[in-house]
């Protein structure tokens, strides 16, 4: 079924400068989809339209078959309602313990039981790693910790659709594969994914389907053999084999 | 010098000026604790209100903080009772503080939340927290933190200056140093006295200010 569709989206951040041009793409509900590409070829400007901090100037975007109306509060509530987002650089809330990061929204937002709240927040820090940081604060932890209080916090949202911005490219390099492990464990539970990164290791591995971007535009779309092996276009050949290189 | 010290008369009157002392401490108290209320729901209404919200907002602020305190006192003094409304001077003082403490406040206010991170604010926003929430669990928890030690400055400027009540005939330490005063012309005893006073209820305050800034915000403030 066709969780999320993309359709002729247009999207800037200052007029006449735009950063998206005619994007369409279909995501289907379970599919992990990566979406690699050069810096600054608007990986991070499409999550960001997803969930409604950048408004489309032209185009649709469609969630469980509902278009969504960027102009209506309680339709871009219902669709952040199914997301959750983790960011590249680090976005925890620097006044709140570990814990209280981890639990604020279902707690507060959701208004959901605390006492479910607390051991499901414990569950999700004890599979990043954490579970000796409960009280701790963010500024006494190392980047490669906040991002994975900041993936636990996305995670005890229980989201339809997880969008993940380089989460790893902040990482100690041992810290990594611990991430991208309990990213392979969330892969087999049903969870969209949607994965911008530079691992292409990673994004070879897991991925259902692998999106190239490049100024703007989407360059090619296919399964990540397609993508990694038997790419149609030169622009994505070369993106690879640089990548690959380096 | 013809004038003698006479220590005995004005000690005499330390329970009275200890129950102004009490006077002051609640005045300022409940009127900073208003402006508090006041200057962050201002500060909010600057940065994310409506334009028409955002200009009354910014009136409110540079009518207050460009106005001596003792003549907007004058004007809620004067001005209230015009329009049918009668307060009692301790009323109208502590409305006086309150509008006073809430400008000054929504300008330390302004800044902190336009210094909230935007990575922060972006993280809320699509966690679903309402603009409220975003105030009550991001930029407010920010705000103490970061401002506390100039907003805890801020109060003892208050404690200072809420000696202008005595002018109102508010009897709060200065308004009964003042009534001693008229009464037995120990001036440099009483006033000596009521000093001394206001200078162990900042140190008090200050006291208390840092314990609850480094326990309860963290805030590494110094004690002295
Ligand atoms: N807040 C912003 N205001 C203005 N321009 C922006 C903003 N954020 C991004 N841009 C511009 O939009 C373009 C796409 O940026 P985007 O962050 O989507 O790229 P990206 O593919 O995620 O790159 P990277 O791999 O470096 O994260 C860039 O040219 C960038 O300069
Ligand atoms: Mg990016």
């Amino acid at each position: 079924m066709t969780q999320l569709e993309i359709n002729g989206l247009f999207a800037e951040y200052s007029p006449s400068l735009p950063i998206l041009e005619d994007v369409s793409l279909k995501i289907e509900t379970g599919e992990i989809i990566s979406i690699i590409g050069p810096s600054g070829s608007g990986k991070s400007t499409i999550l960001r339209v997803l969930v409604g901090l950048l408004h489309p100037s032209q185009g649709h975007v469609i969630v469980n078959g509902t278009e969504v109306n960027y102009k209506s509060p309680s339709a871009l509530k219902s669709m952040r309602d199914t997301m959750a987002m983790v960011f590249q650089q680090f976005n925890l809330f620097q006044n709140m313990s570990v814990l209280r990061n981890v639990m604020i929204a279902p707690l507060k937002i959701k208004k959901e039981p605390e006492a479910e709240v607390e051991a499901r927040a414990k569950e999700y820090l004890e599979i990043m790693g954490l579970g000796e940081k409960f009280d701790a604060y963010p500024d006494q932890l190392s980047g490669g910790q906040q991002q994975r209080v900041a993936l636990a916090r996305a995670l005890a949202l229980r989201p339809k659709i997880l969008l993940l911005d380089e989460v790893t490219s902040a990482l100690d390099p041992e810290m990594v594969n611990e991430v991208l492990d309990a990213i392979r464990v969330l892969s087999t539970k049903g969870i969209t994914l949607i994965i911008v990164s530079h691992e292409m290791a990673f994004v070879r591995e897991v991925s259902d389907r692998v999106i190239m971007m490049d100024d703007g535009k989407v360059v090619e779309i296919g399964t990540p053999d397609e993508i990694f092996t038997a790419a149609k276009t030169q622009r994505c050949r070369d993106f690879i084999s640089n990548i690959i290189q380096h | 010098m013809s004038y003698t010290l006479q220590w005995g008369v004005a000690f005499d009157y330390l329970p009275y000026f200890l129950g102004g002392a009490l006077v002051t401490l609640h005045l300022t108290f409940l009127g900073f604790l208003a402006g508090l209320i006041i200057g962050i729901t201002t500060a909010v209404a600057q940065v994310y209100g409506s334009p028409l919200m955002q200009r009354t907002a910014n009136i409110y602020v540079v009518f207050f903080t460009n106005t001596p305190s003792l003549v907007t006192a004058f004007f809620i003094f004067f001005g209230l009772p015009e329009f049918g409304i009668l307060l009692s001077p301790y009323l109208c003082i502590l409305i006086n503080l309150a509008l006073n403490a809430g400008a000054f406040l929504a300008d330390v206010f302004r800044s902190g939340i336009q210094s909230v991170k935007t990575t922060e604010m972006e993280a809320a926003e699509i966690m679903g927290f309402s603009l409220f929430q975003k105030v009550q669990y991001v930029i407010a928890p920010h705000i103490a933190k970061t401002l506390y030690p100039p907003i805890s400055n801020l109060y003892i400027i208050f404690i200072l200056g809420s000696a202008l009540a005595s002018i109102f005939g508010v009897e709060e330490l200065t308004g009964r140093a003042f009534n001693v005063d008229s009464e037995t012309f120990r001036s440099i005893e009483i006033y000596t006295i009521a000093a001394t006073i206001y200078v162990l209820m900042t140190f008090a305050a200050s006291f208390a200010l840092a314990l609850v800034g480094r326990y309860v915000f963290r805030v590494k403030a110094r004690m002295f």
